[in-house]
């Protein structure tokens, strides 16, 4: 098919739902009125780490009047979790993390679901924790999941019995000993990030109500609002049918609203609540460290390099902190295994990621997936053998990093990437080779760079559907079951439908996801929304526009080939006639013998990548680990006072091969909007645990980049190099935007001062501190 | 957040009664930037707040006969930070007030509360201790004015006793005095502080510096504190050395604690940090 | 406890009942269903509960309902004159100010305050005027462009741009 110029894809167009949106009209699960009947719920949580429930006794709280609905995890066993079933809904006889719930209360007032929790006893018998991953991992650690073994899981991740190890993913890729036999310089060192949260705006907030014939509405503010269907159903043991969805607009995710938190809670509530409508929101303090956080890791990283900077070999050893369930973690662990080199060729490896259970809270889906954090360990560790080697940290990037062609560390064959182009061009916007002034005495400034790569991290067949359908005016109603949490997926659905069916974007309408009227779509996660949907909106929009074609061409009496639909009207290269869509999509046309041609016109796509292949549990190696790789690179500058560590980043680069930017603007925004995420993770966040206990769940001591925080300036290269299966050539951006700031932070600090910063924030403390130690 | 019930009494007899009247269970507020907060955590469960906005006096900003600046217990920060007498009189204070959170939340927040909720952090009181401020209380025996210094007893702790409230601060003029006040957080503005420094210096012959100086440090002891021994430096020598010399016995009177903020050897190094910077700054402004 | 009060809100008039315990925030959202303002921590922290209080933007969530008997509030739902968007509104959605659009109903007023008392801030004031304004999607740099377009919309009141 000759690739037509496009008309409205390329174009930046507006998001489509910004009016509402600043209006204060657009409808979050929060806003919706479910009239004076409805009953707020509220969760009674461990207080300690790990222990054995002894005794629940919730008799004082159901004798409170105005509580309606009291439930423990004696009444709902079940255990769910997306890739490994380990997480009760109300933990059932032992606690493993502080916030796991242990019962759960509706009444008619907050206040009231607050008093209630407070009278809930609960007795534990504490047990020892397990607050470090390389210790969980050893023989020493005490087992937090006898059971693991027993648990359902997916065919991809593979336990490791007796231990706290719920997902071992190793790589075993040529010859060591030959790789670091031909290296001029070795190094090795450990690595550390904390435990962050995603800080969505809004909090996680579910609403659930069960009718007359027993069936369960839930209103969630939610990215995976079929995985939720899914997850629930099968922990409650009840008919898929039986489960609604509904998911208006939400705000903000970045993984935090995947796969299922709190939800299951709402739902059981609300089936014992007699009809009455049950909504669980969740405080900040409980967003922070109770739905889920970025899990920890400890990074181990050993490189060989040559003395001209060609990596021969690495060994890297992942200790993910999974924390108490890690359902969703192990795919973590699994996306860093086969990524674990970084964007790089690497002839020789051996890596082991490890997903650890701890009695920390729980591990889920962040932006980025796992490779912000092992990109912090491998792209300093690059950027230090570089300088360990005097030479110069892009040349070592451009030298090494994956070319169309070349092996990947999975054995996969890089497809085309404009790799090398980000790295140069980021380079090259910042000025790589031109130090520059610092703003005064007393002040010092440096230049980082970072790569990435990222694929998206999913089960191998994970699929999308979208239907089309025509108003009679010649408008179009697009159902996607993907989740708009403000990255644009509605905005870019439109553009797509409208650029497949030839109309303009005006009269698209894209419908947020209702699960028994919305087609299906796995997860909004993994970057995969504007690649996997948009190619089954345009098979959609491509059966519509066939079906059009086709009566117009009967009615007509003409070669369906000479027609097309342009701006909303169907018309003849053959014979310059044309007709507005207006009717004719949903009446049908009559034809010149006065009969009938056509109907109401409806198109559908479904769309499900094929072709991915397992892996070999004991060397990782396979044809095709993955779908494909975005990758990027970003370049910072850094000021640093020399007295109090301060660190200021005055300009960030960002450059990233999206394929094809369907809206070039929002591409640019997904950059920026990530950069300034991943600029706040660097220097500020962290959930500080001691012993379990989370120190600082409140904005107080969480503290995330302001406004005056962000960078001076940004500047945001769009490189591409189409995709082969992404509409119009099209792949992720939303995740890897973040992926290498943290890193490129550092190298810019230890550029600017020396100071080398293993574990992640860089608080000016800690900067300070490096200084001091020069002295 | 556990219900309570709300009074807004007209006089300052009333005020005092209702407080008395709930035996502790009453909690008097102005803008309710810390209270609620304090509420909602359940750290405190009051049965009734009472506001004191309505009372006579405390929407007062106002320089009065001797000079002296008046702040009533009920004028936000914002007031203060931006008022053009305060600013110029006044400026460590507008300085002060003017570094906390947002611009929001010091539409809201009050000195008087920021003074009664008595937080190391605090940020108006370095500055007011600077300056010699004082505090009108008004309380079952009537009216009361204690030094400023004498109200804070601990984190969290004053001198207010049953029935008491915080009705106004006075804050003496200094006469050809300039001030900074400079803050660490971990934000680059609007966080709480790690640490913090006001500095006030005004020329005076009568000292060998020609200088007198005035220094309170903030988030390094239980309460805000003076650095005395620096300010008898500065009053010797403010040459590069006696600043040294200073902002090293101003790190010497800080007494920090390690928390999740920063660790206490940051804080104290901040204080000759910021202290130096501080002072340079006011030199620079009454030519030293 | 309920109390009685009477203020406006956007400019029309409301008498209600309000519990002492219930914050601004709440009254709005639940007793008055304007659920424009959003709640984002309850703690003063993350703006996204802004609202003008006689002209001057204050965090809803630390404000008790009864306070605001006898005053004017204005929400998000009031800054569209006749169903024409304020200047921030519209160059919020033309400059893409705006994507989950939580924080957005808090940003908005917190700017369209800051215009009020500055017609003409700098950056480093625009980014000052909104550090109480916590936005995890943008990166703040087109609410802060968004911000600056205003000001000129508003200073040469040309139109905005198309
Ligand atoms: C998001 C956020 C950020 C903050 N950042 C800062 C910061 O950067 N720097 C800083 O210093 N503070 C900060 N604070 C704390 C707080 O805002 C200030 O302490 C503020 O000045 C308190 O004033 P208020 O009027 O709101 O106090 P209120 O909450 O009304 O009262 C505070 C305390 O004082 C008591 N009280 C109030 N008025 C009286 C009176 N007249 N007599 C007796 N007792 C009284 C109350 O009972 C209460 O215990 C922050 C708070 C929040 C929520
Ligand atoms: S909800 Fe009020 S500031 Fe966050
Ligand atoms: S747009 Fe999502 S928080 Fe600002």
């Amino acid at each position: 098919m000759a690739i037509k110029k496009t008309t409205i894809v390329g174009q930046s167009f507006p998001r489509v739902e910004s009016n509402a949106k600043v209006m204060g009209a657009a409808q979050y699960v929060d806003d919706m009125q479910f009239g004076p009947n409805l009953l707020h719920g509220r969760l009674k949580r461990s207080t300690v780490p790990h222990a054995m429930i002894k005794r629940i006794d919730v008799s004082k709280a159901r004798a409170l009047p105005g509580v309606r609905v009291v439930v423990t995890g004696q009444d709902y066993p079940g255990l769910t979790g997306l890739y490994l079933s380990d997480r009760p809904t109300f933990a059932v006889d032992r606690v493993r993390w502080v916030g796991e719930p242990v019962a759960g209360v509706a009444a008619d007032t907050p206040e009231l679901a607050e008093r209630a929790c407070e009278l809930i006893e609960v007795e534990y018998e504490e047990l020892p924790g397990v607050f470090d991953p390389e210790f969980g991992a050893s023989g020493a650690a005490p087992l937090l999941h006898p059971d693991l073994m027993d648990y359902a899981a997916v065919p991809f991740i593979f336990r490791q019995p007796g231990t706290n190890i719920s997902n071992w993913f190793k790589v075993r890729k040529g010859d060591m000993e030959a790789g670091w036999a031909e290296a001029a310089h070795i190094y090795e060192h450990t690595y550390r990030v904390p435990h962050v949260q995603h800080v969505p705006l809004e909090t996680h907030v579910a609403v659930a109500q069960v009718d007359g014939n027993g069936k369960i509405t839930l209103w969630s503010a939610s990215q995976s609002p079929f995985a939720q269907r899914n997850l629930i159903a099968k922990s409650l043991n009840i008919s898929h049918s039986k489960l609604r969805v509904i998911t208006p607009y939400i705000g903000g995710g970045f993984g935090a609203k995947a796969g299922v938190s709190m939800e299951g809670a709402c739902v059981v509530m609300a089936l014992n609540a007699k009809g009455r409508p049950v909504k669980l929101a969740m405080s900040r303090a409980e967003e922070f460290h109770t739905t889920f956080v970025r899990q920890g890791l400890v990074a181990k990283i050993k490189m060989g390099m040559t003395a001209d900077g060609r990596i021969t070999a690495m060994q890297n050893t992942y200790y993910w902190d999974g924390g108490a369930y890690t359902e969703y973690g192990v795919n973590i662990t699994r996306a860093a295994g086969y990524s674990s080199t970084g964007p790089y060729f690497v002839p020789n490896v051996h890596a082991d990621s490890l997903c650890v259970y701890t009695n920390h809270p729980v591990g889920g889906a962040m932006r980025g997936f796992g490779m912000p954090e092992i990109h912090w360990a491998i792209e300093q560790h690059i950027d230090r053998m570089a300088t360990q080697l005097h030479l110069d940290p892009v040349q070592v990037r451009l030298l090494n990093c994956l070319k169309e062609g070349q092996e990947t560390v999975t054995g996969m064959i890089m497809h085309p990437t404009g790799l090398s182009q980000c790295i140069a061009k980021a380079a090259e916007a910042l000025d790589w080779e031109t130090p520059s002034k610092p703003s005064g005495t007393g002040k010092r400034r440096g230049k980082g760079i970072a790569a990435m790569w990222k694929a998206p991290a999913m089960p191998p067949n994970p699929g999308s559907s979208s239907t089309i359908r025509f108003n009679e005016d010649g408008t179009c109603l697009v159902n996607i079951g993907g989740v708009d949490m403000g990255q644009g997926a509605l905005t870019i659905a439109a553009q797509l439908a409208a650029e497949g069916l030839g109309i303009p974007i005006e009269d698209v309408r894209v419908n947020t996801v209702d699960t028994d009227y919305s087609p299906y779509e796995w997860q909004t996660v993994a970057s995969r929304l504007t690649w996997s949907m948009g190619n089954a909106i345009l098979r959609a929009a491509d059966e519509a526009k066939t079906q059009i074609i086709q009566m117009v061409a009967e009615v007509w009496g003409e070669d369906p080939q000479d027609l097309d639909i342009i701006d909303g009207n169907v018309v003849s290269y053959a014979t310059e006639e044309s007709v507005p869509l207006k009717n004719i999509v949903v009446y049908g046309m009559q034809k010149p013998d006065g009969t009938w041609a056509g109907g109401p016109v409806v198109g559908k796509g479904r769309f499900m990548p094929t072709y991915v292949t397992p892996l070999d549990a004991e060397t990782g190696q396979g044809p095709r680990a993955v779908v494909h790789f975005t990758t990027g690179a970003q370049a910072v500058e850094v000021e640093i006072d020399e007295e109090t560590g301060e660190v200021q980043v005055l300009k960030l680069v960002s450059a990233y091969d999206v394929g094809k930017a369907i809206n070039p603007d929002m591409v640019r925004t997904q950059m920026e909007g990530g950069a300034v995420q991943g600029l706040s993770t660097a220097l500020l966040e962290s959930i500080i645990l001691r012993n379990g206990q989370p120190m600082n769940p409140s904005f107080t001591d969480y503290r995330i980049a302001t406004a005056v925080d962000a960078p001076v300036e940004m500047v945001n290269i769009i490189v591409e190099v189409p995709q082969d299966d992404g509409p119009y050539g099209a792949r992720g951006i939303g995740e890897h935007a973040m992926v290498p700031t943290a890193p490129a932070i550092a190298n810019a600090v230890r550029a600017a001062v020396g100071v080398e910063i293993d574990s992640m924030p860089i608080t000016s403390e800690k900067v300070w501190k490096g200084m001091k130690g020069q002295e | 957040m556990q219900p309570f019930d709300y009074i807004k009494p007209q006089t300052l007899e009333e005020a005092s009664a209702l407080l008395l009247q709930h035996n502790g269970q009453a909690r008097p507020f102005a803008g309710c930037t810390d209270l609620l907060i304090r509420i909602e955590r359940g750290f405190v469960h009051p049965q009734v707040v009472v506001d004191v906005k309505d009372l006579p006096g405390v929407h007062d900003l106002l320089v009065v006969r001797n000079g002296d600046l008046r702040i009533g217990a009920a004028v936000t920060m914002n007031q203060v930070a931006l008022n053009p007498t305060v600013q110029s009189g006044w400026p460590l204070l507008a300085e002060g007030c003017g570094s906390v959170a947002s611009y929001q939340l010091r539409n809201r927040a009050t000195v008087g509360g920021n003074l009664c909720n008595a937080s190391p952090a605090a940020d108006s009181a370095p500055a007011l201790i600077c300056y010699g401020a004082s505090v009108h209380i008004f309380g079952p025996d009537g009216p009361r004015t204690l030094p400023l210094e004498a109200f804070f007893l601990g984190p969290g702790r004053t001198a207010l006793q049953a029935g008491e409230l915080l009705t106004a601060i006075t804050v003496p003029f200094v006469r050809g005095s300039a001030g900074h006040f400079l803050k660490l957080g971990r934000t680059t503005i609007g966080d709480i502080s790690l640490m913090n420094v006001a500095v006030l210096g005004w020329p005076d012959s009568d000292v060998p510096s020609g200088s007198s100086w005035r220094i309170a440090l903030g988030s390094v002891a239980p309460t805000v504190i003076r650095a005395p021994e620096a300010e008898r430096l500065l009053s010797q020598d403010t040459s590069p050395a006696g600043l040294e010399a200073a902002s090293q016995a101003a790190a010497a009177a800080a007494r920090p604690i390690d928390d999740i903020r920063a660790t206490a050897a940051y804080r104290s190094d901040m204080v000759r940090v910021l202290t130096r910077r501080g002072v340079e700054r006011v030199l620079e402004e009454i030519g030293g | 406890m309920k109390h009685d009060i009477t203020f406006t809100v956007n400019d029309e008039s409301y008498s209600i009942a309000v519990e002492s315990h219930h914050n601004l925030l709440r009254v709005l959202r639940e007793q008055l269903v304007l659920t424009g303002t959003k709640n984002g921590c309850s703690e003063g922290e993350c703006g996204a509960c802004t609202v003008l209080l006689d002209g001057e933007p204050v965090n809803s969530c630390l404000v008790l309902g009864v306070e605001a008997d006898g005053h004017a509030i204005t929400t998000v739902e009031g800054l569209a004159v006749d169903g024409h968007l304020a200047p921030i509104q519209q160059t919020m959605v033309e400059l893409g100010g705006t994507q989950c659009g939580f924080c957005t109903p808090g940003v908005l007023i917190a700017s369209h305050a800051l215009l009020l008392r500055n017609p003409d801030p700098s950056e480093a004031e625009i980014r000052a005027g909104l550090v109480g304004n916590l936005c995890r999607c943008t990166g703040y740099v087109r609410i802060v462009d968004a911000v600056r377009e205003a000001a000129r919309m508003q200073r040469t009141s040309v139109s905005p741009i198309p």
